[in-house]
Parts: C-alpha cells; sequence; structure tokens
C-alpha cells in the first residue's frame, strides 16, 4: 500500500509511528513545505529570544535518524498544491505528482487574519513556524517597542518572552482577561499579576484597529481611540485550520476538515488528523477543531490506524493546557467558566482550584494552579465521563490523590484492570 | 511486562520505598550522600496515607503512554525495554506529561537553572528489580507481570 501524509508535524510524525508498529512493507511518504524536520511548536516563542537554538535536540519532535529508521520518504520543501481524489494522486508546487492509496491530511493551521488595516507593514509579525520565528528574531534589533495583539496562548507567551529579554511590550486583548478560553477570571488574575512583574503593559476589553507607519510600523490604534508609539507587532489572534486543500477537492469541510469517528473524510481514501481536523469534543458533545498537540498526536496515531484498516474508534478530545508564565504555573481542562455548571472551587497560598460538574456528575472541566501534578486524574475523569458524586468532596484537597478512592475502584485503576 | 503491583493492604506507611528511590537515582548511589550532600533526588514513588489507607503509587507504565502523546519534544518516550522515561538532556519542563497522566504519577523538578524537568519511575533501569520493590520490608510493591 502507498500511504502519502501531507504536512510533517505532531499528527503525521504519529500516525507515521503507528504505522510502523503494524507494517514494515507499506512505502510511506510525508510532504512538507517546510525544509525541517519535524519540531516542537511550543518552542517557538523561546527560539525568537534564543533560549533554545535550532541546533538543539531539544527543539525537535523526533531524533534526526527518524525518517530513515521508519523508512519514510521525506518530501520536504515541496507544497502540496492539489488533490486529485478520483485519481488518487496529490499534486506538489515543482508539477510533480505522486501517487497514493490512502492519504493523511496533517497540514494543520495558519494564523488567522484579523481585520486590521496595516498587516502588511514591515515589523509586522505572526508566530506559528519556524519561518516566522526567524524573521521575528532577526527583526528583534531594531523593535524596542512591541505590541502583541490577542493573548491567547501564543500572545501571552510571547509578551512573556520578550519581556525577559527586555523589548517594552503591550499585550492587547478584546476579552476582559487573558487566556479568555483556559482560564477564569481568577485563574487569570495569577497571569495578569506575572505579566505585569515581568513589566507587561496589559491592555484589556480592547482591540487593534489598524496599524500605521510609512514602511514600517510605527504607531498602532485601538478600536478605543488609544494610540501606541511601537516599532514592532505579533499579531497571536489564533490558528485558522487549513482547509483550503480539501475544499478544493471536493471533501466535505466546516470550520475545519470534517471526519467521521475513524478519522475518515468524506472521501473514503484520504483521512485527517490534528489542527486541520474537525474531530468530535467530548465535553461540547459536538464537533469542532481543537488546535492542541496531544490531540493532533492521538488523532494522528488513529488515523493511521484506520487507514491501515483495524478500526480503531477516535474517541474525542476537549481542550486541555498546560502554561507556565513567569513563576505561575497551570493547566487547565474542558470547560472553564459557567453559570449552570455546579462549581467547586479553593484558594488559598498561591494555589487555585476549580472543578465544574454537570448535573449527573460528570466532571467537564477544571483548573489547577501551581499545584498541578494530579491534573491528568481529572483529565481521566473527564474522557471516561466518570461518576464524581462520591469522590468530588475531596477534589478541593491539596492533597487530593489516589488515597481518597474507594478501595475496590483504586486497586483495579493500579493494576491496569480498568483503563 | 512486567511491572510493580501495588499491594496497599501489606503497606505500614514506612516510606521505605521512597527512600530506596532516592538512593537509587542520586549522584552516588550512597544513602548517607543522597540525603546529606548531593542534590537530594525527587522520589519517583509517592506513599499516601489516609487512615486506614497507606499505599505507594508510581508509574504505570502504561501501554498507550497518555504522556508520550502529549509531550511536545520527544523526551517523554518507550525506551529499548519497553518501558517509559524522560530524555533529562531535552525536557522543558512544560507539564504537558503531567496534565496526560491518568494516575497522576509525574512530579516537577524546578531546581534546575533553565528547565524544569518531569521526574518519574524510569523502571530503574541499573537494576535487575527496581530499589522500591527491593526495598518494601512486607511485600507491600512486587514485581509482577500484568
Ligand atoms: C507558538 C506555538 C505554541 C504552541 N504551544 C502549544 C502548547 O503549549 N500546547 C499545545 O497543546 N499546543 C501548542 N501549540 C499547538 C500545537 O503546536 C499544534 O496543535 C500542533 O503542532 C498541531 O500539529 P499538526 O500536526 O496538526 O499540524 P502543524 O504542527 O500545524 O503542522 C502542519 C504542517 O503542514 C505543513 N503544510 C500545511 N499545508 C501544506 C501543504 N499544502 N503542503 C505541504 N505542507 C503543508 C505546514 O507547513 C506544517 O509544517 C502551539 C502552537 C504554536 C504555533
Ligand atoms: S507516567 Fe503516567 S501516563 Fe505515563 S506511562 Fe506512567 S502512568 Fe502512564
Ligand atoms: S515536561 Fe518534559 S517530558 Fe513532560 S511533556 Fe514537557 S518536555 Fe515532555
Amino acid at each position: 500500500m502507498k500511504i502519502v501524509i501531507v504536512g510533517n508535524s505532531v499528527a503525521a510524525i504519529n500516525a507515521i509511528e503507528a504505522i510502523r508498529e503494524k507494517d514494515k512493507i507499506s512505502s510511506v511518504a510525508v510532504v512538507s513545505d517546510e525544509n525541517y524536520r519535524a519540531y516542537s511548536h511550543p518552542l517557538l516563542p523561546n527560539l525568537v529570544i534564543g533560549e533554545v537554538s535550532r541546533s538543539e535536540d531539544r527543539f525537535y519532535y523526533r531524533r534526526s535518524d527518524f525518517y530513515q529508521k521508519n523508512k519514510v520518504n521525506a518530501i520536504l520543501g515541496k507544497r502540496v498544491v492539489k488533490i486529485n481524489p478520483k485519481s488518487k494522486t496529490i499534486e506538489l508546487d515543482n508539477t510533480e505528482k505522486v501517487e497514493y492509496d490512502k492519504l493523511l491530511l496533517a497540514c494543520g493551521g495558519k494564523p488567522a487574519k484579523p481585520p486590521i488595516d496595516g498587516l502588511e507593514l514591515e515589523g509586522v509579525h505572526t508566530l506559528t513556524n519556524i519561518k516566522g520565528a526567524d524573521k521575528l528574531r532577526k527583526d528583534l534589533k531594531n523593535i524596542n517597542h512591541c505590541v502583541v495583539v490577542g493573548a491567547g496562548l501564543i500572545g501571552s507567551k510571547v509578551a512573556e518572552k520578550l519581556a525577559k529579554k527586555k523589548v517594552k511590550v503591550t499585550l492587547v486583548e478584546l476579552a476582559r482577561r487573558v487566556l479568555f478560553p483556559v482560564l477564569d477570571d481568577k485563574g487569570a488574575d495569577f497571569i495578569h499579576k506575572e505579566l505585569k512583574r515581568l513589566g507587561v503593559n496589559l491592555i484589556l476589553n480592547d482591540s487593534v484597529k489598524a496599524l500605521d507607519g510609512s514602511n514600517r510600523v510605527e504607531q498602532v490604534v485601538l478600536n478605543s481611540g488609544k494610540r501606541i508609539k511601537a516599532d514592532g507587532v505579533v499579531v497571536a489572534v489564533g490558528v485558522s485550520p487549513n482547509i483550503d486543500l480539501a475544499k478544493d477537492a471536493g471533501l466535505k469541510v466546516d470550520k475545519g476538515v470534517v471526519v467521521n469517528d475513524y478519522m475518515q473524510t468524506s472521501d473514503e481514501s484520504i483521512y485527517a488528523a490534528g489542527d486541520v481536523a474537525q474531530a468530535y469534543d467530548v465535553v461540547y458533545g459536538s464537533k469542532r477543531p481543537i488546535p492542541i498537540l496531544p490531540l493532533a498526536a492521538r488523532q494522528g496515531r488513529t488515523s493511521a490506524l484506520n487507514m491501515l484498516g483495524m478500526d480503531v474508534k477516535y474517541k474525542g478530545g476537549f481542550p486541555m493546557n498546560s502554561i507556565t508564565i513567569g513563576k505561575t504555573s497551570f493547566i487547565s481542562m474542558g470547560i472553564v467558566d459557567s453559570d449552570e455548571l455546579e462549581i467547586l472551587s479553593f484558594e488559598r497560598d498561591g494555589e487555585y482550584r476549580k472543578f465544574l460538574i454537570d448535573e449527573d456528575n460528570r466532571l467537564k472541566g477544571m483548573i489547577l494552579v501551581n499545584n498541578v501534578e494530579k491534573a491528568g486524574m481529572f483529565n481521566w475523569m473527564i474522557q471516561n465521563k466518570f461518576d464524581v458524586s462520591w469522590i468530588k468532596d475531596a477534589f478541593l484537597n491539596s492533597d487530593f490523590g489516589w488515597k481518597y478512592f474507594n478501595k475496590a475502584f483504586r486497586v483495579l485503576r493500579l493494576d491496569r484492570k480498568i483503563k | 511486562m512486567k511491572i510493580v503491583k501495588i499491594r496497599e493492604d501489606n503497606c505500614i506507611f514506612c516510606h521505605l520505598c521512597e527512600v530506596a528511590c532516592i538512593v537509587e537515582h542520586s549522584q552516588s548511589k550512597d544513602i548517607i550522600k543522597a540525603f546529606k550532600r548531593e542534590e537530594k533526588p525527587i522520589a519517583r514513588c509517592s506513599v499516601e496515607f489516609n487512615y486506614p489507607v497507606s499505599l505507594s503509587v508510581m508509574c504505570r507504565h502504561c501501554d498507550d503512554a497518555p504522556c508520550v502523546e502529549a509531550c511536545q519534544n520527544g523526551s517523554m518516550h518507550r525506551d529499548d525495554r519497553g518501558y517509559v522515561v524522560v530524555d533529562a538532556d531535552t525536557c522543558v519542563g512544560c507539564w504537558m506529561c503531567i496534565m496526560a497522566c491518568p494516575y497522576g504519577v509525574i512530579k516537577r523538578d524546578t531546581r534546575r537553572e533553565s528547565w524544569g524537568l518531569s521526574t518519574k519511575c524510569d523502571f530503574c533501569p541499573d537494576r535487575e528489580i527496581p530499589a522500591c520493590v527491593e526495598a518494601c520490608p512486607n511485600e507491600a510493591l512486587t514485581l509482577e507481570e500484568i
């Protein structure tokens, strides 16, 4: 069988690993427009300020012998421009054609473009790949005051790193708090304090209307009318799935490429996984793209097993994040703010715990600030729709752990008899 | 594959497994030096107590290891023996593995200068029998095929 993968990142690499665990014979080709081996996107902000370099192993997602070891034909630096589902071929930007029996779309997302005038000015950056990171890194010598647009995961991280590098940073966020979808007001306050301590100027409830300058950006104009002098801008308002290839090929797309429970698109020979895919969210109970690394990995594996004909269902995922800004670490997952769900929360001595539970006693989401080590136990409960009625009283204990569970259940779990 | 079986009925909350783990993961593997002179390692097993329950918990070496899936740069990986271990040279302390581990058995070591270090049971690569199992005086931890 000929398996071809578009994209060479988290979803692709996990697909390759799953394929090679089961099948040493099929040919596997991976095509990416980026001319490097797979790397760690979360380290891009570190790369910008030189905390990590491209010569270090820790920057990469797998070791350099990965492709050779897994017998993968890595076609790097080439863009896939077209999929022909009828003839089962893809076309590359050098007019080369590659045939497939099964095709995996693992082409991720691209930075969302907000409606802001002046995005084409010099000194305006995005940060979702090495190219963007290199451009920003080289431009740092020209930047004294940087405006970061959007305080999501990438924006907050970039703001932190630039401030650490002694760049003057203003972080502008439309919502009333940073990291809006992954923290509540109380949790976000921890991060607000850290950012301020690092010297970041935080502007909430406002957004950027236009960037002014003749050649290079000189000024940022906010919706409130406020004007900020700036010689650098990082736009980080989110990512949107790269659906164009799939759309042009006539596959069913919505916000992302629509897949069934087996990560298969509307064409039975084509699968999709990772940031590009619109897969099942177990917390919301509907399909939507969730652009996070652990899910890209799981979906990559699942899609690969199904390409090999193994019938493995994707059980669904939900948003989850582990972030450290300054000295504050937090892990949050699922729904983090709600008026309808039962809420248990606790705050003391720099620790914050919050749990959101529905009327059927199923955990729907949680936040842990600073005391995070047991976070994965809650992850398991959300994923498995575990009945928490008899254990939830212990959730707020800082020393939450196995000792609070019912013995029979604990023994079965620890013996790996219940997955 | 063999893992450490936890027999909580035999556990008497003596913490000897933790002591043995600390010594095994120390530079000198000498108990006095490990506790008093060198940087003391963090125990990979944790003894929990909630009267009358007490038990030592450590990595279950899952076959579908969610921690490996969640790791951002391959630091958390399966070694040649089939056990799940961290590459300390590349770990960046992002705690994504902690977010994913369904057993809550990964700890944070934040003492390194530039990167945090994810710390978990490595199934004692230098030993036949893991140190905790050998140290437990009453077989509350045993080595078994699961
Ligand atoms: C700065 C930053 C920080 C992040 N931090 C975190 C974090 O802390 N935690 C977390 O869970 N997630 C984080 N993420 C998100 C995480 O990196 C993604 O979820 C993950 O990389 C998705 O993997 P993927 O394989 O789906 O796609 P991607 O990693 O997006 O890779 C897709 C690849 O396909 C290539 N491609 C696209 N179109 C084509 C084409 N037509 N032809 C050829 N190649 C193509 C792209 O160039 C790219 O190399 C972060 C992302 C960024 C950018
Ligand atoms: S650290 Fe946790 S997730 Fe990883 S193998 Fe051990 S028990 Fe499983
Ligand atoms: S803390 Fe280290 S081992 Fe854990 S996910 Fe991050 S890089 Fe990987």
